[in-house]
């Protein structure tokens, strides 16, 4: 049994509601959908029992009524498993993992800039990546925002 | 003493990129430090949606200058993955015979930068000048000396001729020749171990609970190399040796990247005696069906990484990118926690910052009572550095005489 | 006085100082602007000095577009700058916006914020067209000198 497989069966025997939901798609790469209320069981799991000790990115996705967030994980740099979480967009919240990787905390914030995520338990901070004087509201990365909709006086083209 | 916050940049000569950092310091010490960028976020992400892929490739290679091949391969690595192509051989093989050539006149221009920094100009001059031998290989390979265009989907766009490679093999021998003197000059040099040891410390338990990546992480002992824990293009076949260092300082970060130009030479000639025979690129649909993938690849400043989710159609759906120094520059505070203003300089750029490859950036800052704000520029910064070592420390590394040879 | 006027040109057109400014770029520019200073293309030998500070440099050397962040400070630098001074846009980035036009975070090229003395356009600009654009915009100094002495 490949190492891929080993894994994909210790995440079933241990999360039963895994099954059907992993999918293999190389070597050294496993893509996961994991239902949003058991996802930190999951990801908790993974970290601390299976030696994914490593964090690559968090990548959003806008897929029209939902946010997808998946944490790209590493296994000694090798193995990376994707684990994915949907929300509705109405209520994107998410727990931070800065916990776990205290680096995270920049890509948690690009989130919330760019996507309008709401990370629970993320410290205070400036913002990241846009500009200070950016409105409140505007997340470029959804995929009905155009740069159109800026108001007038943000639209920096002033002399 | 009283607490005083300096807010340096974003316009400053060192790292020739937007940048400002906040440090708070009690007399010279450094309490914190926050770094400050943003300054190069451009939309990229968003503007990949509205493009094809052909013209994502054009538009992703100038993420960065320094290492446009890094994200290009990376980028098209994922679209190939997803439209499930079988890749020709000798296209992977020119591929990461580029990649290489990139890592190495990467390194050499941090090699100039770091000389800079600490005042060693003289290292600035001869490393760019060995440089230009990797600039005039790379023009000759792919047409241009910066931003390549040598991939394209399913493979490479030009093919290497026998004289070419003959070329490259016999300069690669005299960049071998000039890389060892570094190697001496950076282990052996009394004045600029002195300046570089116990500067930018970062252990290793930090560096990897701060996930630094690349030789920031390799330096202070973390055996992390995607090219061999992660292999891609023609890396399976190559063999190398990961250059891992324990000092966990800016000298063994130093020393990581002199070694790493070495193992690049020996990954260079295996690339031109083995390359097989063959096309060098196979034709892919316009129109990548859907799926998702993410691509990994191990640039001169460490792991980048490219997720892409395609959706049948000709645009892709969304392109997320990771730079390295985005994983790197957390470590910086780490690095200087306790550390001198004089060392500023020096840390920063011995992570490599390529903030334009990060796109932007910040790190938490905590907010003390600053009593008086004094505005300083980069330059007084780095004088100030390469003075305080002069007096305090003895160490003046304009003396350092450089051998006539070349 | 016509002397010192005269002395003063000839002194600012022998020998430029130029101060560097990334305003967003990728790089690629930077290195080649600090490829023309290193010992195959030797732009010192033109008198041109890298300086850091604005307050003393005749040249403002910018390169990439300038995004939202980065406005107010290139417009700050140029007011720093004594006159009379001159803005060289380096790259096809700094001449129009290049690849990142439209990108929701650019406002286009150097000219939408300041003006703009010489294009040196190149995706990057090469050594030799950096060298070839700044000695063009030091000819056309001289010019302008004679015109108004």
């Amino acid at each position: 049994m490949s190492k891929e497989e080993t894994i994909q069966q210790e995440l079933i025997k241990n999360f039963a509601f895994l099954e059907g939901k992993i999918r293999i798609a190389r070597e050294r790469r496993i893509f996961i959908d994991v239902p949003a209320d058991k996802f930190m069981e999951v990801f908790d799991y993974a970290v601390k029992k299976m030696n994914f000790n490593y964090l690559c990115i968090i990548s959003g996705l806008d897929e029209g009524e939902n946010l997808s967030f998946i944490y790209h994980l590493a296994q000694n740099y090798s193995i990376v498993l994707n684990l994915k979480i949907t929300l509705p967009k109405t209520n994107p919240v998410v727990r931070t993992v800065t916990g776990y990787f205290p680096s995270c905390e920049l890509y948690e914030r690009e989130l919330e800039d760019l996507l309008g995520a709401k990370v629970e338990g993320l410290p205070k901070g400036r913002r990241y990546p846009l500009p200070e004087d950016w409105p409140a509201g505007q997340h470029p990365l959804l995929k009905d925002w155009k740069p159109e909709n800026l108001p007038e006086s943000n639209s920096g083209k002033s002399n | 003493m009283a607490k005083v916050t300096i807010p340096i940049g974003p316009q400053h000569p060192a790292l020739k990129e937007p940048a400002s950092f906040n440090i708070t310091l009690d007399g010279e010490k450094i309490l914190d430090m926050i770094v400050k960028v943003g300054y190069n976020h451009r939309g990229i992400e968003k503007a990949c949606e509205q493009r094809t892929y052909i013209q994502d490739m054009y538009l992703i290679e100038r993420i960065c200058g320094i290492c446009s091949h890094t994200h290009s391969t990376c980028f098209i690595q994922a679209v190939e993955e997803i439209a499930g192509v079988q890749m020709p051989k000798r296209g992977l093989y020119i591929r990461t015979l580029v990649a290489e050539l990139e890592r190495i006149h990467s390194h050499l221009l941090w090699l100039g930068v770091a000389g800079h920094e600490v005042g060693f100009d003289t290292l600035l001059m001869y490393s760019w000048r060995d440089r230009e031998i990797v600039m005039d290989l790379l023009a000759m390979l792919t047409g241009n000396r910066v931003n390549y265009a040598i991939n394209t989907i399913g493979g490479v766009r030009r093919d290497i001729t026998p004289e070419q490679i003959k070329t490259t093999l016999a300069q690669v021998d005299v960049l071998e020749e000039r890389t060892k003197y570094y190697i001496q000059v950076a282990t052996e040099e009394i004045t600029l171990i002195e300046r570089l040891s116990k500067v930018g410390t970062l252990s290793h338990d930090d560096a990897i609970r701060l996930g630094a990546v690349g030789p920031t992480g390799r330096a202070s002992g973390a055996d992390i190399d995607v090219r061999r824990d992660d292999p891609y293009a023609a890396y399976a076949d190559l063999s190398f040796k990961v250059c891992v260092d324990n000092h966990n300082d800016v000298l063994g970060r130093t020393i990581v990247r002199v070694s790493e130009l070495m193992e690049s030479y020996k990954m260079i000639r295996q690339l031109l005696k083995n390359i097989p025979e063959g096309p060098v690129v196979v034709k892919v649909p316009r129109k990548i069906p859907a799926g998702e993938a993410l691509s990994r690849y191990e640039a001169p400043r460490g792991e980048d990484v490219h997720y892409v989710k395609a959706n049948g159609t000709d645009k892709p759906e969304r392109v997320r990118v990771r730079a390295p120094t985005l994983a790197n520059v957390q470590a910086v505070a780490a690095m200087l926690k306790n550390g001198y203003l004089a060392d500023i300089p020096i840390v920063v750029a011995a992570i490599d910052p390529c903030f334009s490859c990060t796109d932007r950036m910040m790190v938490s800052m905590k907010d003390v009572n600053a009593s008086k704000e004094n505005v300083i520029d980069w330059k007084t910064l780095r004088k100030y550095s390469i003075d305080w070592y002069r007096q305090n420390r003895g160490l003046d590394l304009s003396k350092i005489k450089i051998s006539k040879r070349w | 006085m016509a002397f010192i006027d005269k002395m003063v040109t000839w002194a600012r057109v022998k020998s430029p100082w130029i101060i560097h400014f990334n305003t967003g770029a990728c790089n690629a520019c930077d290195i080649e602007i600090i490829a023309s200073l290193t010992p195959r293309y030797d732009i010192e030998r033109f008198g041109i000095l890298l300086k850091a500070t604005p307050r003393h440099a005749d040249v403002l050397v910018c390169s990439g577009p300038v995004t939202r962040q980065i406005r107010k400070r290139i417009i700050r630098i140029y007011e720093q700058m004594a006159e009379p001074k001159f803005v060289v846009a380096v790259g096809t980035c700094a001449c129009s916006g290049g690849v990142f036009n439209g990108c929701y975070n650019v406002l286009g090229g150097i000219d939408s914020v300041i003006p703009v003395t010489a294009y040196i356009p190149g995706c990057p600009a090469s050594p030799e067209a950096i060298i070839d654009g700044v000695v063009k915009l030091i000819q056309s100094l001289e010019k302008s000198e004679e015109k108004s002495a």
